[in-house]
């Protein structure tokens, strides 16, 4: 890794340590912090550096705010970079967001926005959701709307296109019995505008070319989740997600984990996810002739992917490396394979922390 | 809309529909197992770091809440 991106991450970790210690000495009524730190190396030679802090803070009884920052600090040496960049490249994101939450009876209005930008990109997102309880809390219904507008740079020319990217959700959580909760959701999002990835190139007639996809897409995703406790001190967790859009790429998600509580302090648990998904409706593996639409993107290939993630949460009572009762430390390690010869191993270590 | 979307999205509604009949009721004193970060959907701020990775390799997303901007690795 470059030494800007190393003395990024350094400063972001300073800045994120020096902001944990005074709001530890900060006497809130009901608030939290959560700071993360994620490393990401893949079978590319990529490796992305990602702290981030979350803070949540009550400011009356039914008002709260919760602010993120976060910053990705990548190193690539990836294909696609290698092609002018023979020593890899170095690109940094910055991600910031607040978020307002108001309660009105049993419901909760939130609105919000987020920024991120990077290099040869910045998305700025507004939005908006509410939820409400009903059945004596048994049931939640959930919704909300958000709007991105993307600015991706052509790069390595200076041209900037735009993107629009219009989000829409919904869910119902049922708690059917003391042991057992469900949630069932629908979205649906339409992105306008340039799609096309412009560091991804396919063989057009024997020359690599950079893609040219459609400027419209229309995604649906459903999804069924499950939590279920067991006997013993031990969690089920379930999750699955249907996936169709107008590029004709359809995906399976299916999510299973285990969690058991050893003693009062410490939870441990693994989980195995496994996606499958067809190929957009103008990918080939090459290009001849004159095609509409082309493209080198792997994401739009077809392939399956498997993953294990194994996790461990530690929640000690008398507080954690001084910090208040309550605190907990969160380690966890995940291992992705997919059918392209794509390979990740994704460490994360997180603080929480609540504040007085 | 796909025949396929609107099954899938037939069925899942049917599911909501049931779930927030509120066939079945909970009692607050009932809660504890329900209150369990381990049966809390999205309880830690680690799972929102994993769908960006995914999302950023993989050609579908959603159906977990509102999307944001996203990243130019997408």
């Amino acid at each position: 890794m470059a030494a800007s991106s190393r003395r990024r991450v350094a400063f972001v970790g300073a800045a994120a340590a020096c902001l944990l210690i005074g709001a530890a000495g900060y006497n809130w009524a009901q608030n939290q912090l959560d700071f993360s730190f994620h490393a990401f190396q893949d079978s590319r030679g990529v490796t992305v550096l990602s702290p981030d802090a979350n803070f949540s803070k009550d400011f009356t009884d039914r008002t709260a705010v919760k602010i993120r920052f976060g910053v990705d600090a990548i190193s690539a040496a990836s294909d696609s970079c290698a092609r002018c960049h023979p020593d890899g490249a170095n690109n940094g994101r910055v991600v910031s967001g607040v978020n307002v939450t108001r309660k009105y009876g049993d419901a909760r209005l939130t609105l919000g926005g987020e920024f991120s930008r990077e290099l040869f990109y910045t998305a700025t997102t507004a939005l908006a959701s509410v939820s409400r309880d009903l059945n004596k809390s048994n049931t939640t219904v959930a919704g909300g709307f958000a709007y991105s507008f993307n600015k991706p740079q052509l790069h390595p020319s200076e041209t900037t296109e735009s993107q629009h990217s219009f989000d829409a959700y919904g869910s119902v959580t049922q708690s059917w019995t003391r042991k057992t909760v469900t949630q069932f959701g629908y979205e649906i999002n339409q992105i306008n505008g340039y799609q096309t990835n412009p560091f991804l190139r396919t063989s057009v007639n024997g020359v690599m070319t950079v893609g040219n996809s459609p400027d419209a897409r229309t995604r649906h995703a459903l999804s069924a989740r499950l939590r279920q406790a067991l006997p013993a001190d031990t969690f089920l967790d379930a999750d699955y997600r249907w996936y169709h859009d107008t590029w004709a790429v359809d995906s399976n998600t299916l999510s299973l984990g285990l969690s058991h509580h050893f003693g009062t302090s410490v939870v441990g648990g693994g989980a195995y996810r496994r996606y499958t998904q067809t190929a957009a409706y103008f990918y080939e593996p090459f290009y001849t002739g004159s095609p509409e639409y082309y493209t080198g993107d792997f994401r739009l290939f077809p392939f399956d992917s498997n993953s294990l993630t194994g996790r461990l949460e530690l929640t000690p009572k008398g507080g954690l490396m001084g910090m208040p009762a309550g605190s907990a430390l969160t380690l966890q390690y995940e291992r992705y394979k997919s059918t392209t010869g794509f390979e990740a191993g994704i460490f994360t270590g997180g603080v929480r922390i609540p504040l007085k | 809309m796909s025949w396929k979307t609107r099954v899938a999205l037939a069925l899942t509604l049917s599911a909501a529909g049931l779930s927030a009949t509120g066939c079945a009721t909970v009692q607050p004193w009932q809660r504890g197992l329900l209150a369990d970060s381990c049966m809390v959907f999205d309880a830690n701020n680690t799972a929102a770091y994993m769908t960006h990775w995914q999302e950023a390799r993989e050609g579908s997303m959603g159906g977990f809440g509102v999307q944001g901007g996203g990243c130019g690795c997408k």
